[in-house]
Protein backbone atom coordinates (compact mmCIF):
# COMPACT_ATOMS: atom_id res chain seq x y z
CA UNK A 1 0.00 0.00 0.00
CA UNK A 2 2.42 2.47 0.94
CA UNK A 3 5.10 2.18 -1.46
CA UNK A 4 2.14 2.53 -4.03
CA UNK A 5 0.65 5.55 -2.46
CA UNK A 6 4.55 7.08 -2.28
CA UNK A 7 4.69 6.93 -6.12
CA UNK A 8 1.40 8.12 -6.68
CA UNK A 9 2.07 11.34 -4.17
CA UNK A 10 5.29 11.48 -5.97
CA UNK A 11 4.49 10.98 -9.61
CA UNK A 12 0.44 13.15 -9.42
CA UNK A 13 -0.39 14.98 -6.07
CA UNK A 14 3.27 16.36 -6.60
CA UNK A 15 3.09 17.71 -9.78
CA UNK A 16 -0.36 18.68 -9.56
CA UNK A 17 -0.11 21.05 -6.51
CA UNK A 18 3.06 22.01 -8.22
CA UNK A 19 0.80 22.70 -11.28
CA UNK A 20 -1.38 25.12 -9.68
CA UNK A 21 2.04 27.43 -7.92
CA UNK A 22 3.91 27.16 -11.48
CA UNK A 23 -0.14 29.06 -12.94
CA UNK A 24 0.85 31.81 -10.44
CA UNK A 25 4.29 32.30 -11.44
CA UNK A 26 6.87 33.42 -14.67
CA UNK A 27 9.15 31.04 -15.09
CA UNK A 28 12.12 31.44 -17.54
CA UNK A 29 14.49 28.95 -18.30
CA UNK A 30 18.20 30.69 -18.32
CA UNK A 31 20.86 27.90 -19.20
CA UNK A 32 19.05 24.64 -18.07
CA UNK A 33 17.94 26.53 -14.88
CA UNK A 34 14.74 27.86 -14.32
CA UNK A 35 14.19 30.89 -12.73
CA UNK A 36 10.66 32.08 -11.14
CA UNK A 37 9.16 34.89 -10.41
CA UNK A 38 5.34 35.44 -8.69
CA UNK A 39 3.32 37.35 -11.03
CA UNK A 40 -0.03 35.80 -8.95
CA UNK A 41 -3.28 36.35 -11.29
CA UNK A 42 -1.31 37.42 -14.51
CA UNK A 43 -1.67 34.15 -16.27
CA UNK A 44 -4.93 33.75 -15.99
CA UNK A 45 -5.74 37.26 -16.87
CA UNK A 46 -3.94 36.55 -20.17
CA UNK A 47 -6.31 33.71 -20.56
CA UNK A 48 -9.38 35.45 -21.05
CA UNK A 49 -7.32 38.14 -23.64
CA UNK A 50 -5.96 35.34 -25.84
CA UNK A 51 -7.65 34.51 -28.69
CA UNK A 52 -6.11 31.25 -29.14
CA UNK A 53 -7.39 29.78 -25.64
CA UNK A 54 -10.91 31.05 -26.94
CA UNK A 55 -10.69 29.10 -30.56
CA UNK A 56 -8.89 26.25 -28.74
CA UNK A 57 -11.81 26.04 -26.08
CA UNK A 58 -14.78 26.55 -28.63
CA UNK A 59 -12.98 23.51 -30.92
CA UNK A 60 -12.58 21.35 -27.60
CA UNK A 61 -16.08 21.53 -26.67
CA UNK A 62 -17.48 21.35 -30.38
CA UNK A 63 -15.04 18.08 -30.85
CA UNK A 64 -16.17 16.54 -27.31
CA UNK A 65 -19.77 16.82 -27.92
CA UNK A 66 -19.80 15.47 -31.21
CA UNK A 67 -17.39 12.98 -30.60
CA UNK A 68 -19.29 11.37 -27.33
CA UNK A 69 -21.94 11.27 -29.78
CA UNK A 70 -20.83 9.82 -32.63
CA UNK A 71 -18.85 7.27 -30.26
CA UNK A 72 -21.47 6.13 -28.17
CA UNK A 73 -24.41 6.26 -30.76
CA UNK A 74 -22.25 3.56 -32.93
CA UNK A 75 -21.02 1.88 -30.08
CA UNK A 76 -24.43 0.91 -28.60
CA UNK A 77 -25.34 -0.30 -32.04
CA UNK A 78 -22.11 -2.59 -32.43
CA UNK A 79 -22.51 -3.79 -28.88
CA UNK A 80 -26.37 -4.01 -30.06
CA UNK A 81 -25.15 -6.73 -32.70
CA UNK A 82 -22.45 -8.56 -31.21
CA UNK A 83 -25.07 -9.23 -28.62
CA UNK A 84 -27.29 -11.00 -31.40
CA UNK A 85 -26.77 -14.54 -31.35
CA UNK A 86 -25.13 -13.79 -34.93
CA UNK A 87 -22.77 -11.40 -33.83
CA UNK A 88 -21.45 -13.63 -30.53
CA UNK A 89 -18.47 -15.11 -32.43
CA UNK A 90 -15.37 -14.40 -31.07
CA UNK A 91 -13.62 -13.37 -34.02
CA UNK A 92 -16.12 -10.09 -34.00
CA UNK A 93 -14.60 -9.26 -30.13
CA UNK A 94 -10.97 -9.82 -31.71
CA UNK A 95 -12.02 -7.63 -34.79
CA UNK A 96 -13.31 -4.60 -32.70
CA UNK A 97 -9.73 -5.04 -29.70
CA UNK A 98 -7.60 -4.01 -33.18
CA UNK A 99 -8.79 -0.60 -33.50
CA UNK A 100 -8.17 -0.29 -29.40
CA UNK A 101 -4.80 -1.51 -29.35
CA UNK A 102 -3.17 0.54 -32.56
CA UNK A 103 -1.38 3.05 -31.39
CA UNK A 104 -2.42 6.49 -31.07
CA UNK A 105 0.06 7.63 -33.97
CA UNK A 106 -0.26 5.09 -35.85
CA UNK A 107 -3.86 6.06 -35.89
CA UNK A 108 -2.66 9.32 -36.80
CA UNK A 109 -0.04 8.45 -39.34
CA UNK A 110 -3.41 5.94 -40.91
CA UNK A 111 -5.48 8.86 -41.25
CA UNK A 112 -3.13 11.40 -42.85
CA UNK A 113 -2.41 8.67 -45.20
CA UNK A 114 -6.12 7.81 -45.78
CA UNK A 115 -7.10 11.42 -45.99
CA UNK A 116 -4.17 12.78 -48.54
CA UNK A 117 -5.77 15.30 -50.34
CA UNK A 118 -3.78 14.09 -53.94
CA UNK A 119 -3.31 9.75 -52.93
CA UNK A 120 -5.60 9.21 -50.42
CA UNK A 121 -7.95 6.36 -50.74
CA UNK A 122 -10.64 8.03 -49.42
CA UNK A 123 -10.40 10.30 -52.38
CA UNK A 124 -9.70 7.25 -54.92
CA UNK A 125 -13.08 5.51 -53.38
CA UNK A 126 -15.48 8.33 -53.53
CA UNK A 127 -14.18 9.08 -57.23
CA UNK A 128 -15.19 5.67 -58.01
CA UNK A 129 -18.48 5.56 -56.78
CA UNK A 130 -19.16 8.85 -58.17
CA UNK A 131 -20.24 10.93 -55.32
CA UNK A 132 -17.42 13.52 -55.90
CA UNK A 133 -16.14 14.69 -58.88
CA UNK A 134 -12.71 16.34 -57.67
CA UNK A 135 -10.12 15.36 -54.89
CA UNK A 136 -11.25 17.04 -51.70
CA UNK A 137 -8.26 18.36 -49.81
CA UNK A 138 -10.00 17.04 -46.80
CA UNK A 139 -7.27 18.48 -44.00
CA UNK A 140 -6.76 21.36 -46.13
CA UNK A 141 -10.43 23.57 -44.74
CA UNK A 142 -10.13 24.22 -40.99
CA UNK A 143 -13.85 23.35 -40.56
CA UNK A 144 -13.63 19.96 -42.76
CA UNK A 145 -10.10 19.08 -41.06
CA UNK A 146 -11.85 19.42 -38.11
CA UNK A 147 -14.70 17.01 -38.84
CA UNK A 148 -11.81 14.63 -40.48
CA UNK A 149 -10.37 14.21 -37.10
CA UNK A 150 -13.37 13.66 -35.39
CA UNK A 151 -13.74 10.59 -38.05
CA UNK A 152 -10.72 9.45 -36.86
CA UNK A 153 -11.28 9.66 -33.49
CA UNK A 154 -14.72 7.95 -33.41
CA UNK A 155 -13.24 5.37 -35.59
CA UNK A 156 -10.09 4.48 -32.92
CA UNK A 157 -12.74 5.31 -29.85
CA UNK A 158 -15.84 2.84 -30.80
CA UNK A 159 -14.62 -0.32 -29.82
CA UNK A 160 -13.52 0.45 -26.09
CA UNK A 161 -16.85 1.88 -25.42
CA UNK A 162 -18.89 -0.82 -27.49
CA UNK A 163 -16.74 -3.34 -24.96
CA UNK A 164 -18.16 -1.95 -22.55
CA UNK A 165 -21.79 -1.64 -23.31
CA UNK A 166 -21.43 -5.25 -24.43
CA UNK A 167 -20.51 -5.89 -20.91
CA UNK A 168 -23.60 -3.97 -19.71
CA UNK A 169 -25.75 -6.02 -22.26
CA UNK A 170 -24.94 -9.29 -20.78
CA UNK A 171 -25.59 -8.70 -17.57
CA UNK A 172 -29.30 -7.84 -18.60
CA UNK A 173 -31.27 -10.97 -17.21
CA UNK A 174 -33.06 -13.12 -19.99
CA UNK A 175 -36.34 -13.66 -18.15
CA UNK A 176 -37.29 -9.70 -18.86
CA UNK A 177 -36.34 -10.52 -22.46
CA UNK A 178 -39.07 -13.62 -22.05
CA UNK A 179 -41.50 -11.48 -19.65
CA UNK A 180 -41.67 -9.05 -22.13
CA UNK A 181 -42.38 -11.14 -24.98
CA UNK A 182 -45.08 -12.63 -22.75
CA UNK A 183 -46.20 -8.94 -22.71
CA UNK A 184 -46.81 -8.75 -26.34
CA UNK A 185 -44.10 -6.08 -26.22
CA UNK A 186 -42.42 -5.64 -29.78
CA UNK A 187 -38.67 -5.57 -30.53
CA UNK A 188 -38.96 -1.87 -30.31
CA UNK A 189 -40.63 -1.50 -27.18
CA UNK A 190 -37.88 -4.49 -25.54
CA UNK A 191 -35.53 -2.06 -26.01
CA UNK A 192 -36.88 1.25 -24.79
CA UNK A 193 -38.12 -0.51 -21.77
CA UNK A 194 -35.92 -3.24 -21.21
CA UNK A 195 -32.52 -2.73 -22.62
CA UNK A 196 -32.46 1.34 -22.08
CA UNK A 197 -33.30 1.45 -18.89
CA UNK A 198 -31.14 -1.45 -17.72
CA UNK A 199 -27.99 -0.03 -19.99
CA UNK A 200 -28.64 3.68 -18.01
CA UNK A 201 -25.51 3.52 -16.01
CA UNK A 202 -23.20 2.08 -18.74
CA UNK A 203 -24.11 4.62 -21.02
CA UNK A 204 -23.64 7.15 -18.29
CA UNK A 205 -20.43 5.98 -17.76
CA UNK A 206 -19.43 5.61 -21.87
CA UNK A 207 -20.52 9.42 -21.69
CA UNK A 208 -18.61 10.54 -19.57
CA UNK A 209 -14.93 8.75 -20.12
CA UNK A 210 -15.12 9.25 -23.74
CA UNK A 211 -16.00 12.88 -22.76
CA UNK A 212 -12.44 12.96 -20.50
CA UNK A 213 -10.64 11.16 -23.37
CA UNK A 214 -12.13 13.59 -26.20
CA UNK A 215 -10.80 16.53 -24.30
CA UNK A 216 -7.51 15.07 -23.46
CA UNK A 217 -6.82 14.51 -27.77
CA UNK A 218 -3.39 15.47 -28.44
CA UNK A 219 -1.58 12.57 -30.65
CA UNK A 220 -3.97 12.84 -33.46
CA UNK A 221 -3.76 16.68 -33.51
CA UNK A 222 -0.03 16.40 -33.36
CA UNK A 223 0.24 13.73 -36.58
CA UNK A 224 -2.41 15.09 -38.63
CA UNK A 225 -2.46 18.94 -38.73
CA UNK A 226 -0.54 19.94 -35.42
CA UNK A 227 -3.47 22.75 -34.75
CA UNK A 228 -4.10 23.95 -37.95
CA UNK A 229 -5.29 25.12 -40.91
CA UNK A 230 -5.44 28.33 -39.06
CA UNK A 231 -5.81 27.03 -35.84
CA UNK A 232 -8.90 24.78 -37.27
CA UNK A 233 -8.21 22.24 -35.14
CA UNK A 234 -6.50 23.59 -32.48
CA UNK A 235 -7.28 22.24 -29.00
CA UNK A 236 -6.73 23.17 -25.29
CA UNK A 237 -4.40 20.15 -24.44
CA UNK A 238 -2.79 21.04 -27.50
CA UNK A 239 -2.09 24.59 -27.26
CA UNK A 240 -1.15 23.77 -23.52
CA UNK A 241 1.68 21.75 -25.20
CA UNK A 242 2.57 24.55 -27.49
CA UNK A 243 2.88 27.41 -24.92
CA UNK A 244 4.42 25.48 -22.53
CA UNK A 245 6.98 23.46 -24.85
CA UNK A 246 7.55 25.17 -28.10
CA UNK A 247 7.46 28.97 -26.80
CA UNK A 248 8.58 27.88 -23.53
CA UNK A 249 6.58 29.82 -21.41
CA UNK A 250 5.80 27.12 -18.24
CA UNK A 251 3.78 29.47 -16.37
CA UNK A 252 1.40 30.28 -18.83
CA UNK A 253 1.38 26.83 -19.97
CA UNK A 254 0.46 25.54 -16.45
CA UNK A 255 -2.59 28.19 -16.52
CA UNK A 256 -3.99 26.78 -19.72
CA UNK A 257 -3.49 23.15 -18.59
CA UNK A 258 -5.60 23.99 -14.84
CA UNK A 259 -8.40 24.93 -16.91
CA UNK A 260 -8.31 21.88 -18.57
CA UNK A 261 -7.76 20.69 -15.42
CA UNK A 262 -10.86 22.28 -14.05
CA UNK A 263 -12.92 21.02 -16.90
CA UNK A 264 -12.12 17.24 -16.38
CA UNK A 265 -12.20 17.66 -12.97
CA UNK A 266 -15.92 17.91 -12.81
CA UNK A 267 -16.02 15.40 -15.37
CA UNK A 268 -14.41 12.98 -13.02
CA UNK A 269 -16.55 13.93 -10.46
CA UNK A 270 -19.58 12.96 -12.01
CA UNK A 271 -18.45 9.86 -13.25
CA UNK A 272 -17.46 8.49 -9.62
CA UNK A 273 -20.84 9.27 -8.77
CA UNK A 274 -22.25 7.37 -11.26
CA UNK A 275 -20.26 4.53 -10.47
CA UNK A 276 -19.77 4.74 -6.51
CA UNK A 277 -17.23 2.93 -5.97
CA UNK A 278 -16.58 1.17 -2.16
CA UNK A 279 -19.78 0.64 -1.39
CA UNK A 280 -20.63 -3.30 -0.70
CA UNK A 281 -21.61 -5.38 -3.63
CA UNK A 282 -24.34 -7.11 -1.83
CA UNK A 283 -25.82 -3.26 -0.50
CA UNK A 284 -25.95 -2.33 -4.22
CA UNK A 285 -27.27 -5.45 -5.53
CA UNK B 1 -49.48 -12.99 -36.88
CA UNK B 2 -49.70 -15.68 -39.40
CA UNK B 3 -46.74 -17.98 -39.06
CA UNK B 4 -45.56 -17.27 -42.46
CA UNK B 5 -45.78 -13.31 -41.79
CA UNK B 6 -43.50 -14.00 -38.60
CA UNK B 7 -40.73 -16.30 -40.84
CA UNK B 8 -40.61 -13.17 -43.55
CA UNK B 9 -40.22 -10.46 -40.06
CA UNK B 10 -37.71 -13.38 -38.36
CA UNK B 11 -35.84 -13.27 -41.97
CA UNK B 12 -36.00 -9.75 -42.08
CA UNK B 13 -34.47 -8.84 -38.83
CA UNK B 14 -31.49 -11.88 -39.86
CA UNK B 15 -30.60 -9.73 -42.67
CA UNK B 16 -30.57 -6.10 -41.11
CA UNK B 17 -28.36 -7.98 -38.36
CA UNK B 18 -25.89 -9.70 -40.74
CA UNK B 19 -25.56 -6.72 -43.09
CA UNK B 20 -25.11 -4.48 -39.74
CA UNK B 21 -22.15 -7.26 -39.01
CA UNK B 22 -20.93 -7.22 -42.56
CA UNK B 23 -20.65 -3.00 -42.44
CA UNK B 24 -19.02 -3.32 -38.60
CA UNK B 25 -16.45 -5.46 -39.49
CA UNK B 26 -15.39 -3.82 -42.98
CA UNK B 27 -15.92 -0.22 -41.39
CA UNK B 28 -13.22 -1.37 -38.24
CA UNK B 29 -10.77 -3.07 -40.75
CA UNK B 30 -11.09 -1.32 -43.80
CA UNK B 31 -8.51 0.96 -42.23
CA UNK B 32 -5.87 -1.17 -40.67
CA UNK B 33 -6.19 -3.36 -43.85
CA UNK B 34 -4.95 -0.40 -46.38
CA UNK B 35 -2.56 0.43 -43.70
CA UNK B 36 -0.82 -3.07 -43.66
CA UNK B 37 -1.38 -3.34 -48.19
CA UNK B 38 -0.39 0.50 -48.59
CA UNK B 39 3.10 -0.72 -46.89
CA UNK B 40 3.37 -3.56 -49.57
CA UNK B 41 3.35 -1.21 -52.55
CA UNK B 42 5.56 0.64 -54.65
CA UNK B 43 5.50 4.30 -54.43
CA UNK B 44 4.55 4.69 -58.41
CA UNK B 45 1.80 1.80 -57.37
CA UNK B 46 0.92 4.37 -54.62
CA UNK B 47 0.91 7.72 -56.82
CA UNK B 48 -1.11 6.12 -59.27
CA UNK B 49 -4.61 7.39 -59.40
CA UNK B 50 -6.54 4.90 -58.40
CA UNK B 51 -4.07 3.28 -56.78
CA UNK B 52 -3.04 0.42 -58.75
CA UNK B 53 -3.12 -2.92 -56.95
CA UNK B 54 -2.19 -5.10 -59.75
CA UNK B 55 0.15 -8.28 -58.88
CA UNK B 56 3.07 -6.40 -60.09
CA UNK B 57 2.67 -3.52 -57.47
CA UNK B 58 3.58 -5.46 -54.53
CA UNK B 59 7.09 -5.46 -52.30
CA UNK B 60 9.07 -6.03 -49.37
CA UNK B 61 11.20 -2.81 -50.15
CA UNK B 62 9.48 -0.38 -47.69
CA UNK B 63 10.00 -2.66 -45.54
CA UNK B 64 13.81 -3.04 -46.02
CA UNK B 65 14.50 0.59 -46.36
CA UNK B 66 12.93 1.42 -42.91
CA UNK B 67 15.22 -1.21 -41.05
CA UNK B 68 18.06 0.11 -43.59
CA UNK B 69 17.65 4.03 -43.21
CA UNK B 70 19.69 3.49 -39.55
CA UNK B 71 19.54 1.68 -36.35
CA UNK B 72 16.70 4.05 -35.32
CA UNK B 73 13.72 1.37 -35.97
CA UNK B 74 15.65 -1.49 -33.50
CA UNK B 75 16.93 1.26 -30.92
CA UNK B 76 13.47 2.97 -30.58
CA UNK B 77 11.71 -0.96 -30.17
CA UNK B 78 14.28 -1.68 -27.54
CA UNK B 79 13.76 1.42 -25.75
CA UNK B 80 9.91 0.72 -26.14
CA UNK B 81 9.94 -2.36 -24.44
CA UNK B 82 12.54 -1.38 -21.73
CA UNK B 83 10.29 1.20 -20.74
CA UNK B 84 6.81 -0.15 -21.29
CA UNK B 85 8.08 -3.44 -19.77
CA UNK B 86 9.93 -1.92 -16.35
CA UNK B 87 6.68 0.42 -15.87
CA UNK B 88 4.74 -2.64 -16.28
CA UNK B 89 6.69 -4.80 -13.70
CA UNK B 90 7.11 -1.95 -11.01
CA UNK B 91 2.74 -1.10 -11.55
CA UNK B 92 2.30 -4.48 -11.19
CA UNK B 93 4.62 -5.41 -7.50
CA UNK B 94 3.17 -1.95 -6.39
CA UNK B 95 -0.10 -2.18 -7.63
CA UNK B 96 -1.08 -5.81 -7.00
CA UNK B 97 0.01 -4.95 -3.10
CA UNK B 98 -1.89 -1.85 -2.95
CA UNK B 99 -5.35 -2.69 -4.54
CA UNK B 100 -5.27 -5.73 -2.22
CA UNK B 101 -4.92 -3.23 0.91
CA UNK B 102 -7.91 -1.00 -0.69
CA UNK B 103 -9.90 -4.43 -1.18
CA UNK B 104 -9.66 -6.00 1.79
CA UNK B 105 -7.57 -4.11 4.89
CA UNK B 106 -9.68 -1.48 6.92
CA UNK B 107 -7.30 0.63 5.31
CA UNK B 108 -8.29 4.42 7.34
CA UNK B 109 -10.23 6.50 4.51
CA UNK B 110 -9.63 3.68 2.08
CA UNK B 111 -12.50 4.26 -0.11
CA UNK B 112 -11.38 8.16 -0.54
CA UNK B 113 -8.03 6.89 -1.23
CA UNK B 114 -9.70 4.12 -4.00
CA UNK B 115 -11.40 7.29 -5.40
CA UNK B 116 -8.65 9.40 -5.58
CA UNK B 117 -6.40 6.47 -7.14
CA UNK B 118 -9.14 6.41 -9.70
CA UNK B 119 -9.37 10.24 -10.09
CA UNK B 120 -5.39 10.31 -10.88
CA UNK B 121 -6.53 8.37 -14.22
CA UNK B 122 -8.45 11.42 -15.53
CA UNK B 123 -5.86 14.04 -14.73
CA UNK B 124 -4.81 15.29 -18.21
CA UNK B 125 -1.02 14.56 -18.87
CA UNK B 126 -0.22 17.68 -19.42
CA UNK B 127 -1.09 19.09 -15.40
CA UNK B 128 1.21 16.88 -14.53
CA UNK B 129 4.19 16.79 -17.51
CA UNK B 130 4.80 20.26 -17.22
CA UNK B 131 5.89 20.42 -13.45
CA UNK B 132 7.37 16.73 -13.66
CA UNK B 133 9.62 18.09 -16.51
CA UNK B 134 11.26 20.43 -14.65
CA UNK B 135 11.57 18.57 -11.74
CA UNK B 136 13.47 15.62 -13.90
CA UNK B 137 15.30 18.14 -15.52
CA UNK B 138 16.79 18.92 -12.64
CA UNK B 139 17.44 15.53 -11.50
CA UNK B 140 18.99 14.71 -15.01
CA UNK B 141 16.39 12.66 -15.71
CA UNK B 142 15.16 13.52 -19.55
CA UNK B 143 15.65 11.25 -21.78
CA UNK B 144 16.64 8.32 -19.69
CA UNK B 145 14.78 5.16 -19.45
CA UNK B 146 14.19 5.55 -15.73
CA UNK B 147 12.22 9.27 -15.89
CA UNK B 148 9.91 7.86 -18.65
CA UNK B 149 9.12 5.01 -16.36
CA UNK B 150 8.18 7.21 -13.61
CA UNK B 151 6.35 9.59 -16.02
CA UNK B 152 4.36 6.39 -16.90
CA UNK B 153 3.31 5.14 -13.69
CA UNK B 154 1.34 8.48 -13.50
CA UNK B 155 -1.11 6.50 -15.42
CA UNK B 156 0.09 3.03 -15.04
CA UNK B 157 -0.45 2.67 -11.59
CA UNK B 158 -3.96 3.79 -11.32
CA UNK B 159 -5.26 1.55 -14.08
CA UNK B 160 -3.23 -1.42 -12.47
CA UNK B 161 -4.65 -0.88 -9.04
CA UNK B 162 -8.58 -0.31 -10.13
CA UNK B 163 -8.82 -3.39 -12.50
CA UNK B 164 -6.97 -5.63 -9.63
CA UNK B 165 -9.03 -3.75 -7.03
CA UNK B 166 -12.02 -4.80 -8.59
CA UNK B 167 -10.93 -8.75 -8.81
CA UNK B 168 -9.52 -8.94 -5.13
CA UNK B 169 -13.04 -7.80 -4.05
CA UNK B 170 -14.59 -10.57 -6.17
CA UNK B 171 -12.58 -13.24 -4.05
CA UNK B 172 -14.46 -15.09 -1.55
CA UNK B 173 -13.15 -13.92 1.82
CA UNK B 174 -13.72 -17.45 2.98
CA UNK B 175 -11.02 -18.41 1.42
CA UNK B 176 -8.64 -15.76 3.45
CA UNK B 177 -10.47 -17.20 6.53
CA UNK B 178 -9.03 -20.39 6.18
CA UNK B 179 -5.65 -19.48 5.58
CA UNK B 180 -5.58 -17.46 8.80
CA UNK B 181 -7.24 -20.22 10.50
CA UNK B 182 -4.40 -22.47 9.83
CA UNK B 183 -2.27 -19.35 11.11
CA UNK B 184 -0.94 -17.03 8.28
CA UNK B 185 0.05 -13.52 8.21
CA UNK B 186 -1.82 -11.34 6.19
CA UNK B 187 1.40 -11.02 3.78
CA UNK B 188 1.57 -15.06 3.69
CA UNK B 189 -2.49 -15.17 2.67
CA UNK B 190 -1.42 -12.43 0.02
CA UNK B 191 1.22 -14.28 -1.26
CA UNK B 192 0.32 -18.21 -1.20
CA UNK B 193 -3.30 -18.03 -1.38
CA UNK B 194 -4.48 -14.89 -2.95
CA UNK B 195 -1.53 -14.34 -5.99
CA UNK B 196 -1.95 -17.69 -7.06
CA UNK B 197 -5.58 -17.55 -7.90
CA UNK B 198 -5.24 -13.62 -8.94
CA UNK B 199 -2.87 -14.61 -12.30
CA UNK B 200 -5.66 -14.16 -14.81
CA UNK B 201 -6.23 -10.59 -13.02
CA UNK B 202 -2.77 -9.76 -12.56
CA UNK B 203 -2.45 -10.81 -16.28
CA UNK B 204 -5.23 -8.47 -17.13
CA UNK B 205 -3.62 -5.35 -15.91
CA UNK B 206 -0.27 -6.01 -17.07
CA UNK B 207 -1.59 -6.31 -20.46
CA UNK B 208 -3.43 -3.20 -20.33
CA UNK B 209 -0.65 -1.62 -18.36
CA UNK B 210 2.33 -2.70 -20.92
CA UNK B 211 0.03 -0.90 -23.97
CA UNK B 212 -0.58 2.05 -22.41
CA UNK B 213 2.99 2.48 -21.56
CA UNK B 214 3.92 1.36 -25.29
CA UNK B 215 1.23 3.85 -27.07
CA UNK B 216 2.00 6.80 -25.24
CA UNK B 217 2.95 9.98 -27.19
CA UNK B 218 2.45 13.01 -24.90
CA UNK B 219 4.98 12.16 -22.24
CA UNK B 220 7.74 10.68 -24.28
CA UNK B 221 7.24 13.65 -27.10
CA UNK B 222 8.10 15.85 -23.99
CA UNK B 223 9.95 13.39 -22.04
CA UNK B 224 12.64 11.89 -24.65
CA UNK B 225 15.76 13.36 -26.98
CA UNK B 226 17.87 10.89 -28.66
CA UNK B 227 18.60 8.34 -26.46
CA UNK B 228 15.41 7.13 -25.57
CA UNK B 229 13.32 7.01 -28.38
CA UNK B 230 10.23 5.16 -28.35
CA UNK B 231 8.56 3.70 -31.29
CA UNK B 232 5.51 6.18 -31.35
CA UNK B 233 7.64 8.74 -31.53
CA UNK B 234 9.62 6.99 -34.22
CA UNK B 235 7.20 7.37 -36.75
CA UNK B 236 5.81 11.14 -35.99
CA UNK B 237 9.65 11.28 -37.37
CA UNK B 238 8.83 9.23 -40.38
CA UNK B 239 5.67 10.82 -41.22
CA UNK B 240 7.32 14.28 -40.90
CA UNK B 241 11.07 13.44 -42.68
CA UNK B 242 9.38 11.28 -45.40
CA UNK B 243 6.42 12.47 -45.87
CA UNK B 244 6.66 11.65 -49.75
CA UNK B 245 8.12 8.46 -49.00
CA UNK B 246 4.05 6.83 -48.20
CA UNK B 247 5.33 3.48 -48.60
CA UNK B 248 7.92 3.49 -45.95
CA UNK B 249 6.05 6.10 -43.16
CA UNK B 250 2.85 3.40 -43.76
CA UNK B 251 5.28 0.15 -42.93
CA UNK B 252 6.95 2.01 -39.74
CA UNK B 253 3.40 2.31 -38.75
CA UNK B 254 2.48 -1.25 -39.42
CA UNK B 255 5.65 -2.43 -37.85
CA UNK B 256 5.13 -0.14 -35.12
CA UNK B 257 1.54 -1.26 -34.32
CA UNK B 258 1.76 -4.97 -34.90
CA UNK B 259 3.29 -5.82 -31.20
CA UNK B 260 0.61 -4.63 -29.05
CA UNK B 261 -2.06 -5.60 -31.91
CA UNK B 262 -0.60 -9.23 -31.19
CA UNK B 263 0.00 -9.14 -27.65
CA UNK B 264 -3.87 -7.69 -27.47
CA UNK B 265 -5.10 -10.79 -29.82
CA UNK B 266 -3.28 -13.48 -28.22
CA UNK B 267 -4.32 -12.02 -24.82
CA UNK B 268 -7.54 -11.30 -25.61
CA UNK B 269 -9.19 -13.22 -23.33
CA UNK B 270 -7.74 -11.37 -20.14
CA UNK B 271 -8.31 -8.16 -21.91
CA UNK B 272 -11.78 -8.74 -22.13
CA UNK B 273 -11.82 -9.89 -18.07
CA UNK B 274 -10.27 -6.63 -17.56
CA UNK B 275 -13.15 -4.79 -19.45
CA UNK B 276 -15.64 -6.97 -17.63
CA UNK B 277 -14.30 -6.78 -14.09
CA UNK B 278 -11.99 -3.47 -13.41
CA UNK B 279 -13.75 -1.11 -16.16
CA UNK B 280 -17.72 -1.65 -15.33
CA UNK B 281 -18.22 -2.47 -11.96
CA UNK B 282 -15.33 -0.38 -10.36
Amino acid sequence: MLPALLVLIAVVLYPIGRSIVLSFQRVEAKGGRFEYTWTWLDNYRALFRDEAVSIALRNSLYFTALDVLATVGIALTVALLLNHRFGRAGIFRIVLLIPWALAPVANGVLWKWILHGNYGVLNAVLKELGLIDTYVNWLGEPSLALRMMLLADVWKSVPFIALLLLAGLQNIPGYLYRAAKLDGATLLQQFRFVTLPALRTPIAIAVVLQSIWSFKVFDLIFVLTKGGPGDGTLMLNFLAYRVTFNFLDFGYGAAIANLIFGIMFVLAIIFIRLIKPGAPRSRTA
Amino acid sequence: MSPSRRRWRQLLGDTVVITGLGVFVIWTLAPIVWMILSSFLFQRALITKPPNLSADSFTLKNFQKVFEASDALINAFTNSAIIAGGTTLIALALGSAAAYALARLQVPAGNRIALMVLATQMFPGIVIIIPLFIVLTRFKLIDTHVGMMAVHLSFVLPIVIWILKGFFEAIPRDLERAAAVDGATTFQTFRLVVLPISLPPLFASAVFAFIESWNDFLFAVIMTRMNTKTVPILISEFQGNYQTAFGQMLAAATLASLPVIIIAIIFRRYILLGFSEGAIKG
